[in-house]
């Protein structure tokens, strides 16, 4: 079964006068489990499509269903309750509350979990140690590097454990070296906790990574290749 | 987390880890409340002073057309004539020296009376915080002084206590409710007859406090009283007691009940303060705010925590703001006198509980609105805001 299916997915804007098609009768499937990776030019819909995905926006027409579940029918309080448990989101930049440390950003996902005060804290060390911050968990992110700040970024994506991970250009931002750690992870939890993972990039190597890459352009999806292999 | 203080912390930080901008808000809203119960305090010693009981039995009698104990002089002799009018229950002659007759801060009045069984009736129930009744009896140059007056002036039993050209010994000390007692140093009227310098001698006082049987005929009372010294050289002017005190301090009564306006003006200052600060934290956090729901938050829980900030706002100031008008009143022992007459500016806890309670009330009242803003805010909208 899949995952994700959606169909005729269509999203409009309405600016004044003008409307813009951002995505237009959008169909795909996405299995559970999968890694795949979403490319295309600027403004061809792909933050659009994450943002649909995730539940922060909602289709002009069309239906998304995750999970045998029909997203875009859930009330408000509903869809909120099924990002939290459901959907991990990595931001295009990033999004750290500045007041917070990155111990405090990465828990505060958890807050809306019924976990205890040391399970909780067990678990935002753990997001923090696999993203490799572990002694950096009392720095504000104007304190951090654009890097870390993306990593910080992550562990709070992750530390709820999430079935769904979005991530918008994950590694836009980060040196080789940084980035090829951002993959390596985001492999790893792809492979050892099964979890569905959409990321945007425009980097075809980052993309190679995943098992399939789908191609966006002018808010329609004009092609898919399925690599070889998961790397 | 009980899902009513799960944003605390998170508030809790925005406050603490911008302590200018909180600290700002704080001590403006800290003012405006400071403010306002300071001026409920005035209005309420007003109040006190002047307002009348429904069981309101004591009648003035003065000097008509005079408006200041040096001016207003009157027969010791009335005494049994007032007593004989109908309703009448006891008249004292009251000898009244003060050492400013107009409006002051540190006005001090000697009260003269003739006889210990009076005080002894008229301070039934007080507190003596020091000295007694007896000792008040055995010296002629005694005074018991009220304990505002006491605080003002640091008197304490046995001191010396010289003031408005009138040298006395403090007999005690005692604590009443009512400001006209608690700021008066009660003499022996003799005493003062004879030390006064101005205001004549022996067989002139300056006023009769009258006690009568009914306080539903206390009107009538007092005209009666007036015709039957009306055409004597020295006429009357009788009041109840309330009424006398709000005549002789209307200059403070009229700039009071205005100051009323800036007690209320400042409650619109907190209002203000609160809104202004909150909607400029909720135009900076609408990227927060749109994390937040991204994460789960729902809309009520991104207004809860609008509101909650505003309500923290409001209570840090008006908890400030009431506690220090508080101490402030309590130190300063502030009181107006005029033509004999006093008004406390009493401190009193239930005016500072209400001024703390319209601030945090209001806080949460100036967040409703933002609160709606940030919380019907599209996620995605808040995103693409710089
Ligand atoms: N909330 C919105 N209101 C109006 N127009 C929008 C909105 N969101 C997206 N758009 C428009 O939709 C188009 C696609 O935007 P989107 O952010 O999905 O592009 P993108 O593929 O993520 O681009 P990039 O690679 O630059 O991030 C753009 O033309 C954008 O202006
Ligand atoms: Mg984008």
């Amino acid at each position: 079964m899949a995952a994700i299916e959606c169909r005729s997915l269509r999203r409009d804007y309405v600016r004044g006068e003008e409307t813009i098609h951002t995505l237009q009768d959008v169909d795909l499937d996405i299995e559970s489990g999968s890694f795949v990776a979403l490319m295309g030019p600027s403004g061809s819909g792909k933050t659009t499509l994450l943002n649909l995905l995730a539940g922060i926006d909602r289709p002009t027409a069309g239906s998304i269903r995750i999970d045998g579940r029909e997203v875009a029918g859930l009330g408000r309080s509903a869809l909120a309750a099924w990002r939290s448990s459901t959907v991990g989101y990595v931001f295009q930049l990033y999004n750290l509350v500045p007041v917070l440390t990155a111990y405090e950003n990465v828990e505060l996902p958890l807050l809306l979990h019924p976990l205890k005060a040391a399970e909780r804290h067990a678990r935002v060390a753990e997001a923090l140690e696999m993203v490799g911050l572990a002694d950096r968990h009392r720095h504000y992110p104007r304190q951090l590097s654009g890097g870390q700040e993306q990593r910080v970024a992550i562990a709070r994506a992750i530390v709820t454990q999430p079935r769904l991970l979005l991530a918008d250009e994950p590694t836009g931002d980060l040196d080789r070296a940084a980035a090829a750690q951002v993959m390596d992870l985001l492999a790893r939890l792809n492979r050892e906790r099964g979890q569905t993972i959409v990321m945007v990039t425009h980097d075809p190597s980052t993309a190679a990574r995943a098992a399939r890459t789908v191609q966006l352009d002018k808010g329609k999806i004009v092609d898919a290749v399925v690599h070889g292999s998961v790397a | 987390m009980n899902p009513v203080l799960r944003p605390l912390p998170f508030t809790w930080r925005n406050l603490a880890r911008r302590p200018l901008r909180t600290g700002l808000t704080v001590a403006g809203i800290a003012v405006a409340t400071f403010l306002f119960v300071f001026v409920e305090s005035m209005r309420e010693g007003v109040r006190r002073a002047t307002e009348a009981g429904a069981a309101e039995t004591e009648l003035v009698v003065y000097r008509r057309n005079r408006f200041c104990p040096f001016a207003s002089q009157l027969p010791q002799s009335y005494e049994r004539s007032i007593e004989s009018v109908p309703g009448v229950r006891s008249a004292v002659p009251v000898k009244i020296v003060v050492n400013n007759c107009r409006a002051s801060l540190d006005v001090v009045t000697f009260r003269g009376i003739p006889e210990g069984h009076y005080l002894a009736r008229h301070l039934e129930g007080v507190r003596m915080r020091s000295g007694s009744l007896d000792e008040w009896q055995t010296r002629g140059d005694a005074v018991l002084v009220g304990a505002g007056l006491a605080d003002r002036r640091r008197l304490r039993a046995g001191d010396r206590f010289d003031a408005a050209g009138v040298r006395a010994w403090v007999a005690g000390v005692f604590e009443s409710d009512d400001p006209q007692d608690a700021n008066s140093a009660y003499a022996h009227l003799a005493f003062l007859q004879e030390t006064a310098q101005r205001g004549g001698t022996g067989g002139i006082v300056t006023q009769f406090n009258v006690q009568v049987d009914d306080p539903r005929r206390i009107e009538e009372v007092a005209m009666a009283i007036d015709e039957r010294f009306a055409s004597d050289q020295f006429p009357t002017s009788t009041r109840p007691a309330s009424a006398f005190v709000a005549r002789a301090a209307r200059d403070v009564v009229v700039l009071v009940s205005f100051a009323g306006i800036v007690g209320w003006a400042s409650l619109v200052a907190v209002f203000a303060l609160i809104a202004n600060s909150i909607a400029l934290a909720v135009r900076d956090r609408v990227r927060d705010h749109a994390v937040l729901r991204t994460l789960g938050w729902t809309e009520l829980g991104i207004a809860w925590i609008v509101v909650l900030e505003a309500t923290l706002l409001g209570l840090a100031g008006g908890a400030l703001g009431a506690c220090g008008a508080f101490v402030a009143l309590r130190a300063a022992h502030l009181t107006f006198g005029m033509e004999g007459v006093s008004i406390e500016v009493a401190a009193d806890p239930a005016l500072a509980v209400v001024g703390l309670a319209l601030a945090t009330v209001l806080g949460a009242v100036a967040g409703a609105v933002p609160a709606w803003g940030a919380a019907h805010r599209e996620i995605v909208q808040g995103f693409r805001t710089a």
